[in-house]
């Protein structure tokens, strides 16, 4: 009765609340991680495409030499945001930024919780599950039905036309919204001018960097960025540091 | 059911191998594992709700917010995805574009993937073993990202210092290089293909900033989220015309 014993039973509840969404977080995010290697593991081990180990291992370094870097830097910087609960989820359902992040602020706001609490963790937390039932239905219904039977439909030339400039129409989108949305001009102008070098000198000088250039452009451009970085910027968070 | 008689391998009849039913089948597996969770979270979030001062009726409120607020980012993936499926079919864009990664990241992946095997992401040279190894490394770097969650997550929970105190400055420019980077990389070398590509992209460009420059002055979020769909639009059926009207080299 006393208000030590009910802090107690709350502590005891948000704990176990804790330990069931970690663990089966964990276990979800685990079988689904597995369920997707299976899927091209499939193709490339009985589908009879006569893919080597070394085709594969060659691909999946040049795509790593690319993305390594966020690979670990992205989970880092949405946990604070999301929370241990939240992780699995986002990382598993995708399109954070552009999705969760804002589903799971319209619900805090709606029932008046702040980031931070309790509340607001749990509130997210139903936001999420709700975003992504929303996402799983359409996802099924719009393209694995609607979709599938779309591309049916569409005469054979368009479908290669299409195939042959989705990557360009994509492509171009994607870097204005980047540069837009990170608003790093320094940044944007060192990866260009990296990008043109590398892909329109030395690649055509040494053949053999071909495969690993989109590796070579991220690591030049990080490091060029780092080392470019207006000094006035360390100032200021030099000095926010110390004030806090 | 392939037909393994002939070279298949050499086919450019993606969808023949890309549509297969244990392909579904895995993918439907993965929408099972988000299905689960969140009917587990819900349940264990009801349960402790009462401790986290937040009553069932707001539970339920979030729930229905956060399942409003997604309808029009999800609609808008979903054009992105279709606008995919001659690329990758149906279970892969499912899982890879619509679930874990994004439009950007996965076909960047699978770009960079079928060059290392001499090829371009849906050109004339892109076979079923070039789809296939293109599916297995960007399901490999989506594996990375989960990885680094499952292990990172633990972690920084313990509130591990050394994660949560890594020079802010550092966190700001490295990762933002490391996107423009990838992305313009990717970007510029569209531009040494055909003069299709190169109109392609650049229309592309030039609607994604439309969209987004009517998003910021008349404050309309959703041509945000829907400007990658609609650019894609717009550069696909340029580059169409463009295709059919002679601009292309014949191949």
């Amino acid at each position: 009765m006393s208000s030590t014993d009910t802090a107690l039973s709350r502590t005891a509840a948000i704990d176990e609340f804790d330990r069931t969404t970690s663990r089966w977080g964990q276990i979800t995010m685990g079988s689904a991680l597995l369920l997707s290697l299976a899927a091209p593991l499939y193709l490339v081990l009985f589908a009879d495409l006569g893919v080597t180990s070394g085709q594969v291992w060659t691909a999946f370094l040049a795509v790593g030499a690319a993305f390594f870097v966020l690979w670990i830097i992205e989970p880092i910087t949405y946990f604070p945001v999301l929370g241990p609960a939240g992780m699995y989820q986002a990382f598993m359902i995708g399109n954070i930024a552009n999705k969760l992040l804002p589903s799971a602020l319209v619900a805090q706001a709606t029932i008046g919780a702040k980031t931070g609490t309790k509340r607001g963790e749990f509130s997210a937390l139903m936001a999420i599950c709700g975003a992504a039932m929303v996402h799983v239905i359409s996802m099924l219904v719009f393209v694995g039905l609607l979709g599938t039977w779309l591309v049916s439909i569409v005469p054979a030339d368009v479908v290669d036309v299409a195939r042959l400039y989705i990557f360009p129409s994509i492509i171009g989108a994607v870097i204005v919204q980047l540069v837009v949305s990170l608003k790093q001009p320094r940044v944007t102008v060192i990866a260009v001018v990296v990008a043109a070098l590398v892909l329109f000198v030395l690649v055509p000088a040494v053949p053999a960097l071909a495969k690993p250039a989109t590796g070579i452009v991220v690591l030049l451009t990080a490091a060029l960025a780092w080392f470019l970085r207006p000094k006035t910027k360390d100032v200021d968070t030099t000095e926010t540091g110390s004030g806090a | 059911m392939i037909t393994a008689t002939v070279p298949a391998a050499t086919s450019t009849d993606i969808l023949a191998v890309a549509n297969i039913p244990i392909l579904w089948i895995l993918a439907i597996g993965v929408f099972g594992a988000i299905i689960l969770q969140s009917v587990v979270y819900m349940r264990a979030a009801r349960k402790a709700g009462p401790a986290a001062d937040i009553s069932e009726a707001e539970l339920k409120t979030s729930f229905r917010a956060g399942a409003v607020a997604a309808i029009g980012p999800s609609l808008a993936v979903v054009l992105v995805s279709v606008a995919l499926l001659t690329l990758f079919g149906t279970p892969a864009v499912l899982v890879r574009i619509g679930l874990v990664g994004s439009a950007a990241t996965e076909s960047a992946s699978a770009s960079i993937a079928s060059g290392t095997m001499g090829a371009e992401l849906g050109g004339p040279d892109y076979t079923q073993s070039v789809f296939a190894v293109a599916f297995m490394a960007m399901s490999l770097s989506g594996a990375m990202w989960m990885l680094a969650t499952l292990i990172l997550t633990p972690l920084l929970r313990r509130g591990d210092s050394k994660l949560r105190h890594v020079n802010p400055a550092l966190m700001a420019i490295v990762p933002a290089a490391a996107l423009i980077g990838a992305f313009a990389s990717l970007g510029i070398a569209e531009l040494g293909k055909t003069p299709v590509h190169v109109l392609t992209v650049i229309v592309s460009a030039v609607v994604m900033g439309i969209c987004l420059l009517l998003a910021k002055k008349f404050s309309q979020a959703w041509l945000r989220e829907w400007g990658l769909g609609i650019a894609i639009l717009v550069g696909l059926f340029t580059a169409f015309l463009a295709h059919t009207s002679g601009m292309a080299p014949v191949a």
